[in-house]
C-alpha cells in the first residue's frame, strides 16, 4: 500500500498517529526506568492495569449508568490498579524476605487474574458497550477515534511535561540517589511522581496495543537508544524517537500486511531495531567491539614484527 | 470418576507439578523470568500444535519447552554482552515472541482452536476433556494423566538432585568449588520448567500459570526458616488453594484458573500478615520481659540470582 492511500484513510491515519504517540511518551519515559534498572515493573503495571480498567468500566455502567468506555475513564482505573501494583511488590520486597522479581510476579499474576475474573464477569452478563472489552488484552488499533487519539496527546503531553519540569530531580534520583535525599528531595515524592508518570504511558496505550504487551514499548526503545549514546537527554529523545518509528512504521506495516494485529507488529519492529542496534552500534556494540578487537591484535602483531617478540 | 471430581482432581494436580519446582523458583531469585518463559512458550505451543493437533502431545510439551529455553539462554546471553543495565535483558526477548505467538494465533491458524483468551488463563473445564474409559469406567480425564506424569517427573528431578539443587540454591560459588556443574544443572532446571508451563498452559493459560509456580512457594517462605518445611507448606498452600480457587470459580461462574490465582494472592497478603502481627506481638512480650535486644530471624533467601 502506497502512502498517499495509506494516509487518505481516516481510520489509518488514526491508527498510525495514535501508535506514534504511544511510542514517544513510552519510549521517553522508559528511559527512566531502564536507567532506575527496574524495567520490568513495566509489566507489572501493564498487567495490573486490566482489573482497573474493568473496575473503571463496571463502576461507570453500574452505578452512573453512563458510556463505560470512555478512554480518559478507563486510563484513571488503569492507572489506579496499575500503581498499586507496583507500590504492593515493593512494599513486599522491603517489609518481607521474599525478593523483589518475585515480588514483582505476585503482584502481577494476582492482579491480572482478578482481571480476568471480572472480564468473565462482564461477559456473563448483559451490561451495555461491553463489546469488544477482551481489547483491553491484546488492543484493537483500529478502535482508535479521533477523542482517543486527543485524550492520549493530551494525558501523554501531560507526563512528559512532569518529566520536563522535574527533570534536575528525576536524574539527580536516578544517578545518585544519595546525595539527592541530602540535598533535601523527598525520595518518596519523587519515586511516586516518576513512577506515576510511567504508569501513564503504559495505561494509554491500551485501546491501541493492550496492557500484555506494553511492557515491549517501555523496555525496548530505551535499550536500543543506551547502545547509541552516554547522555542523559540524547537517550531520552533518541527513545522516544525509536519509540514513535517502531510504532509507526509496525503500524503501517501490519495494516499493508491486512489480517494482522498493530500491536504484536509494533513489537516486533522494535525488536528489530534493539537488536541492530546491539549488533551494530557505532560505539559499543558487538560487531564493532570485535571489530576493535581484530584492529588491535593486528596492531599488536605488527608491533611485534618491527620489534622482535618479547623474550 | 465424576466429571467435577475429575476436574478438581485436575486443578490439584496441575497446581502440585507447578509449585514443586516453584519452590525452587523462587528462592533462586527466578520468579520474573518463569513470567518470561510463560509468555514465550506461546509460539512453541501454537506452531507445536499446528504440527501434531493435540496440545497434550509429548513431542508438542518438550518442542515448546525448548522455546521457554531459548529466553533462558537469550536472557543469559544479553546479561553476559554487559550493554544493558539492572533487569532489562529479561524483558527484551519474550514480548517478541510472545508478539509473534499471537499473530501466529490471528492469521492463517484458524484451524488452531486457541482464542486469545484461553492462551491468558486457560479453560481447566476444556481441558478435562475427553475422559478416558477402561473397562467401560470413566478413570478420569486425559489430561490429568499428562499432568500426573509431569508431577512424578519434577518430583523425580528434585529429589534425585536435592542436595546439588539446594547447594547451588544457597552457595554457588561453593558448589562450583566442589565440582557441581552449576550452569548446567540450572539449564536442565529451567528446561524442567519450561515443561511444566507447558504442559500446565491448557488448564491454566501462559500468565497465570506462573501464579500457580510462584505463590505458593513465596507465601511458604515467609514463614519457613528450613528448606524442606518451605517444601512441605507449599504442597499444602498449593492443594488448599486449588480446591479453594475450584469452589470460587464454580459458584460464581468464572475460571477456575482466575480463581486460584486470586486466591493464592490473598493467601499470601493474609499470611505475611499474620506473621508481621505475630512478630509484632513476640517483639513486644520480649520487650515488656526486658529482654533487651529484638532478635532477627534467619532468612531463608540466597545472596544473589541464581543463574
Amino acid at each position: 500500500m502506497d502512502p498517499i492511500e495509506f494516509f487518505s484513510n481516516h481510520i489509518f491515519r488514526m491508527v498510525f498517529f495514535g501508535t506514534t504517540v504511544i511510542g514517544i511518551v513510552s519510549g521517553a519515559l522508559g528511559a527512566f526506568a531502564y536507567l532506575r534498572k527496574q524495567s520490568l515493573i513495566s509489566d507489572v503495571i501493564g498487567h495490573a492495569a486490566l482489573p482497573g480498567a474493568l473496575l473503571a468500566f463496571l463502576t461507570a455502567v453500574v452505578i452512573f449508568g453512563v458510556n463505560g468506555r470512555n478512554m480518559l475513564l478507563l486510563i484513571v482505573g488503569a492507572v489506579i490498579t496499575g500503581t498499586l501494583a507496583a507500590l504492593f511488590a515493593n512494599v513486599v520486597a522491603a517489609r518481607t524476605k521474599i525478593a523483589i522479581d518475585t515480588a514483582m510476579a505476585i503482584s502481577l499474576t494476582t492482579f491480572f487474574g482478578l482481571g480476568m475474573l471480572l472480564l468473565r464477569i462482564v461477559a456473563n452478563n448483559p451490561f451495555p458497550g461491553k463489546g469488544g472489552i477482551q481489547d483491553y488484552l491484546f488492543g484493537n488499533a483500529a478502535s482508535i477515534t479521533r477523542a482517543d487519539l486527543t485524550t492520549s496527546v493530551v494525558v501523554g503531553a501531560f507526563a512528559l511535561t512532569v518529566m520536563l519540569v522535574f527533570w534536575k530531580e528525576f536524574t539527580l534520583r536516578t544517578f545518585d540517589p544519595v546525595l539527592s535525599t541530602m540535598l533535601g528531595f523527598r525520595a518518596r515524592v519523587i519515586d511516586t511522581l516518576m513512577f506515576a508518570t510511567i504508569v501513564i504511558a503504559i495505561v494509554i496505550g491500551v485501546k491501541a496495543v493492550g496492557f500484555v504487551l506494553m511492557v515491549a514499548f517501555v523496555v525496548t526503545p530505551p535499550a536500543a537508544a543506551r547502545q547509541w549514546t552516554n547522555t542523559l537527554p540524547a537517550m531520552v529523545i533518541l527513545s522516544a524517537f525509536f519509540g514513535g518509528l517502531g510504532s509507526g512504521l509496525g503500524a503501517y506495516l501490519s495494516i499493508s500486511m491486512g489480517n494482522v494485529p498493530t500491536g504484536p507488529v509494533i513489537v516486533l519492529v522494535l525488536f528489530a531495531i534493539f537488536l541492530i542496534s546491539l549488533l551494530a552500534s557505532p560505539k559499543r556494540s558487538i560487531v564493532v567491539t570485535a571489530l576493535r578487537r581484530v584492529e588491535a591484535r593486528k596492531a599488536l602483531k605488527r608491533e611485534f614484527n618491527t620489534e622482535g617478540a618479547p623474550r | 470418576m465424576s466429571y467435577v471430581t475429575g476436574v478438581m482432581l485436575l486443578a490439584v494436580v496441575t497446581a502440585l507439578a507447578c509449585a514443586l519446582p516453584g519452590v525452587f523458583v523462587v528462592l533462586r531469585k527466578n520468579s520474573m523470568i518463569v513470567d518470561g518463559i510463560a509468555h514465550a512458550v506461546l509460539p512453541g505451543i501454537i506452531v507445536g500444535f499446528a504440527l501434531t493437533g493435540d496440545l497434550d502431545s509429548p513431542f508438542l510439551i518438550l518442542g515448546a519447552a525448548f522455546a521457554g529455553l531459548l529466553v533462558v539462554l537469550g536472557n543469559e546471553w544479553l546479561a553476559d554482552t554487559g550493554l544493558l543495565a539492572g533487569d532489562a535483558p529479561q524483558g527484551l526477548i519474550f514480548p517478541a515472541l510472545f508478539a509473534g505467538g499471537i499473530i501466529l494465533v490471528s492469521i492463517d491458524m484458524e484451524h488452531v482452536h486457541l482464542d486469545t483468551n484461553a492462551v491468558l488463563i486457560g479453560d481447566l473445564n476444556l481441558a478435562a476433556f475427553p475422559a478416558i474409559l477402561w473397562d467401560g469406567v470413566n478413570i478420569g480425564p486425559e489430561y490429568l494423566y499428562v499432568m500426573l506424569a509431569v508431577l512424578g517427573i519434577n518430583a523425580a528431578f528434585i529429589a534425585l538432585f536435592y542436595q546439588k539443587l539446594k547447594l547451588t540454591t544457597f552457595d554457588r560459588q561453593f558448589a562450583t568449588v566442589l565440582g557441581t556443574r552449576s550452569r548446567l544443572l540450572n539449564t536442565a532446571f529451567m528446561f524442567l520448567v519450561s515443561m511444566t508451563v507447558v504442559a500446565a498452559f491448557k488448564a491454566v493459560g501462559a500468565i497465570l500459570v506462573i501464579s500457580l509456580l510462584v505463590v505458593p512457594a513465596a507465601t511458604a517462605q515467609v514463614i519457613s526458616k528450613r528448606l524442606f518445611v518451605m517444601i512441605a507448606l507449599t504442597v499444602l498452600f498449593a492443594v488448599a488453594g486449588a480446591i479453594a480457587g475450584f469452589w470460587i470459580a464454580y459458584v460464581l461462574n468464572t475460571g477456575t484458573s482466575a480463581a486460584m490465582a486470586v486466591f493464592y494472592g490473598v493467601l499470601f497478603v493474609g499470611v505475611v500478615l499474620i506473621d508481621k502481627l505475630i512478630t509484632r506481638i513476640r517483639r513486644n512480650r520480649r520487650h515488656d520481659a526486658n529482654e533487651g535486644d529484638t532478635q532477627t530471624r534467619p532468612k531463608l533467601v540466597s545472596s544473589s540470582p541464581v543463574r
